[in-house]
């Protein structure tokens, strides 16, 4: 076996092009690596995906909150924070975002936060942590450094916040926590959490559910990422919704899809060759369900077949409903912005705010996703 | 090992069987599992499941391809899954010239990141694992300044790409068995191949010798570049969107434990691209196995460790020799 000469040019090379300088190569690489980033000349698709932001300032899809009046609600006054009163119009507000802004949940929701702050002209100071958490205690403490007056935390975890609440806490600086809660006291630690309801919104899919299929056969659950809380909450809230009111509705398959499209995909692919029978896929986030819709379509299914029901609200899933691939999407609203800054201004007047605000949620389904497009991030 | 005593016999025949479980305890695998399988899982013997799964693990077999050439020349490409992600954003932003375009700028980025890899080693001389690992960081980085979040591609020829056959064999799967041969065709018939596995297994001795080193180390990592962008684009194909932020996640570690698992020894100086591509599908059974059976997903992570440590065991033996 000589071998042949299809790489020929490599053996010789040595001879031929003598010593390439060890810079150069590198240097090639990069500069190519470079030349190719030069968006100048890219020219992408045409299309309007990828908008999310635009519909983030828009107030018609702020969020309200959800049973307010009930008695045994507990409340903040910032004579009992500790704090002095003050206005939010001249103070500095820090906002330390947990997650890159990558995907629809946290780009609407930093948008949400900056375009409150520019409606009411108060000095907005952002971090993003990049979904490490030891970066984001080191970036409210550069938050704290640089003179914000006022905190806004999205926490990445709800553990290890105690060194940092109390640098907060000598400072006399109120924190209003949102979409995940911390652990801490609330009123002496923070002022309060705002937040989605995450197991509400997984009894709310059940019911979509349990309406799409008549209350009977088999379901699957594409799981969200293993280890987190909304992954936990959206889990338990559909399978005790499911138990209680439709016990002829089976939850045959629970798999990881990673909160991700193509694992998504992958998954419902295996899945609906194992289980040709399924009735119904719950996926615990819009990707993973325009992941099962991928899934279906290349297996030669017809929208409507095997019903789909998401978390999120992201624009692509509601134009899913529309289409008539996915059967409902419950929302999870990510425009913080209005009730963020709502609640630090009545606080910081003296007036009483609840510790726990828990959001309400709206729902797309084939009635509205048409009309309310647009409200989708 | 010229002892004739008892012990020394007693070793011997369990260094063969090592050496029988290392070339051939991935084929075995494989059909353990696809005998398990027919035997236990319902829908299993299906033309349909079958593509399924070929089409599944053909982005991971490419990838694992390129790795097998970085491993033979005792190196390693821990930046392939962040090439996939570099590859599916360029193409995106590219896609308005049309499909063929997009497709060669999103394979020269994976070739320019391999190019700056193999610069690192060949030149600079930093040790593979860092070289890539800093590759790694920022090619994740860099597919994410140029396309910030997932985009749904719609040009209709990636679809059919992604989702087309011929003959009822997907492109995917074709293209995949192509480079695979490919593949196997250069590491066994070209100067290239020949150079590089002797680089592989001594570096001095490979210099010494006047072997053109440091060129034919670079190629390695251009190798590996292009085909993880190669991945890349196949993988947008089927998911008719670019998503950045998830491709690729962790593909270096399966691409890994594929090569390592058909056999091929990190020591270098041999590559099996045979054991890699069965390598690969064992991966692919596994999860499926476990998916199927509807099993907790964190044993599949277990369950793939417990594979690799399998592997590493049998090959420890020789790459003591």
């Amino acid at each position: 076996m000589k071998p042949n000469t299809f790489f020929s040019r490599t053996s010789d090379s040595r001879r031929t092009s003598g010593r390439t300088a060890p810079g150069t190569l590198l240097a090639a690489g990069l500069a190519a690596t470079l030349a190719l980033t030069a968006s100048g000349c890219a020219k992408s698709e045409d299309g309007d995906s990828g908008s999310g932001s635009k519909s983030a300032a828009e107030g018609e899809a702020g969020q309200v909150v959800s049973s307010p009046g009930a008695g045994d609600r507990e409340t903040c006054v910032i004579g009992d924070y500790g704090a002095g009163k003050r206005n939010l119009k001249s103070a500095t507000v820090g906002f330390s975002q947990s997650e890159k802004e990558a995907n629809p949940f946290r780009i609407a929701e930093t948008a949400s936060i900056k375009a409150e702050a520019d409606k009411r002209g108060v000095k907005l100071l952002t971090a993003n942590a990049q979904s490490q958490f030891s970066k984001q205690i080191s970036d409210v403490q550069d938050l704290i450094a640089k003179g914000a007056d006022l905190l806004v935390i999205a926490p990445l975890n709800s553990e290890g916040w105690d060194p940092v609440l109390r640098q907060a806490r000598s400072k006399h600086i109120p924190i209003v926590t949102i979409d995940r809660k911390i652990n801490a006291t609330a009123c002496k630690d923070y002022v309060s959490f705002i937040g989605s309801d995450f197991v509400e919104q997984g009894r709310r899919a059940a019911d979509r559910m349990i309406a799409a299929t008549g209350g009977k056969g088999e379901v699957a659950i594409l799981l969200g990422a293993a280890g987190n809380n909304v992954t936990t909450d959206r889990t338990k809230g559909f399978e005790e919704r499911v138990a209680e009111k439709a016990p002829g509705l089976k939850v045959v398959f629970k798999q990881t899809g990673e909160f991700a499209r193509e694992k998504g995909q992958q998954v419902t692919e295996q899945l609906i060759q194992s289980e040709p029978g399924i009735d119904g896929i719950y996926a615990e986030n819009d990707e993973m369900g325009l992941g099962a819709v991928g899934a279906l379509k290349g297996a030669g299914k017809k929208a409507g077949d095997i019903k789909i029901v998401t978390i999120d609200g992201t624009r692509n899933a509601v134009r899913g409903i529309v289409d008539g691939w996915i059967d409902g999407v419950v929302e999870s609203n990510p425009r913080f912005g209005p009730l963020a800054f709502k609640t630090l201004d009545t606080f910081t007047k003296g007036g009483e705010v609840d510790q726990e605000i828990v959001i309400e949620d709206s729902a797309y389904t084939k009635d509205n996703a048409e009309s309310d497009l647009g409200k989708a991030y | 090992m010229t002892d004739i005593d008892v012990g020394g016999r007693v070793r011997v025949d369990r260094d063969r069987l090592l050496r029988i479980l290392q070339d051939h305890g991935v084929h075995l695998g494989v059909a353990v599992l696809l005998l398990v399988n027919i035997a236990f899982t319902p829908h299993f013997v299906s033309a349909e499941n079958f593509r399924t799964q070929a089409v599944q693990v053909a982005p991971v077999m490419i990838v694992a391809l390129g790795m097998a050439l970085a491993i033979g020349s005792e190196g390693v490409d821990l930046s392939v899954g962040s090439v996939m992600a570099l590859s599916t954003s360029l193409l995106s932003l590219y896609l308005g010239y049309g499909m063929w375009i997009a497709l060669i700028v999103a394979v020269l980025g994976g070739v320019a990141v391999g190019m700056a890899g193999g610069a690192l080693v060949a030149f600079v001389g930093v040790q593979p694992i860092v070289a890539t690992l800093a590759l790694m960081v920022a090619g994740r980085g860099l597919a994410l300044v140029l396309l910030p979040q997932l985009k749904d591609v719609r040009d209709p020829t990636m679809a059919s790409l992604g989702s087309g056959d011929v003959l009822g064999v997907p492109y995917l799967v074709l293209i995949a068995a192509a480079l695979a041969l490919l593949v196997a065709f250069v590491v066994r018939r070209t100067t290239f191949g020949r150079q590089l596995l002797a680089i592989g297994d001594s570096r001095p001795a490979a210099r010494l010798a006047g072997l053109p080193v440091r060129r034919v180390l670079v190629l390695v990592y251009v190798c590996s570049g292009a085909l993880a962008a190669i991945a890349g684009v196949l993988a947008t194909a089927r998911l008719t969107a670019s998503d950045p932020t998830s491709l690729g996640h962790l593909m270096e570690l399966s691409a890994i434990t594929a090569v390592v698992v058909g056999g091929t020894p990190l020591s270098g100086g041999r590559v099996r691209v045979g054991g890699t591509v069965a390598g690969a599908v064992l991966i692919q059974l596994l999860t499926a196995t476990l998916i199927k059976h509807d099993l907790p997903p964190s044993w599949t992570q277990i369950a793939q460790a417990v594979v690799i440590i399998l592997a590493v065991y049998a090959a420890r033996e020789r790459g003591r020799r």
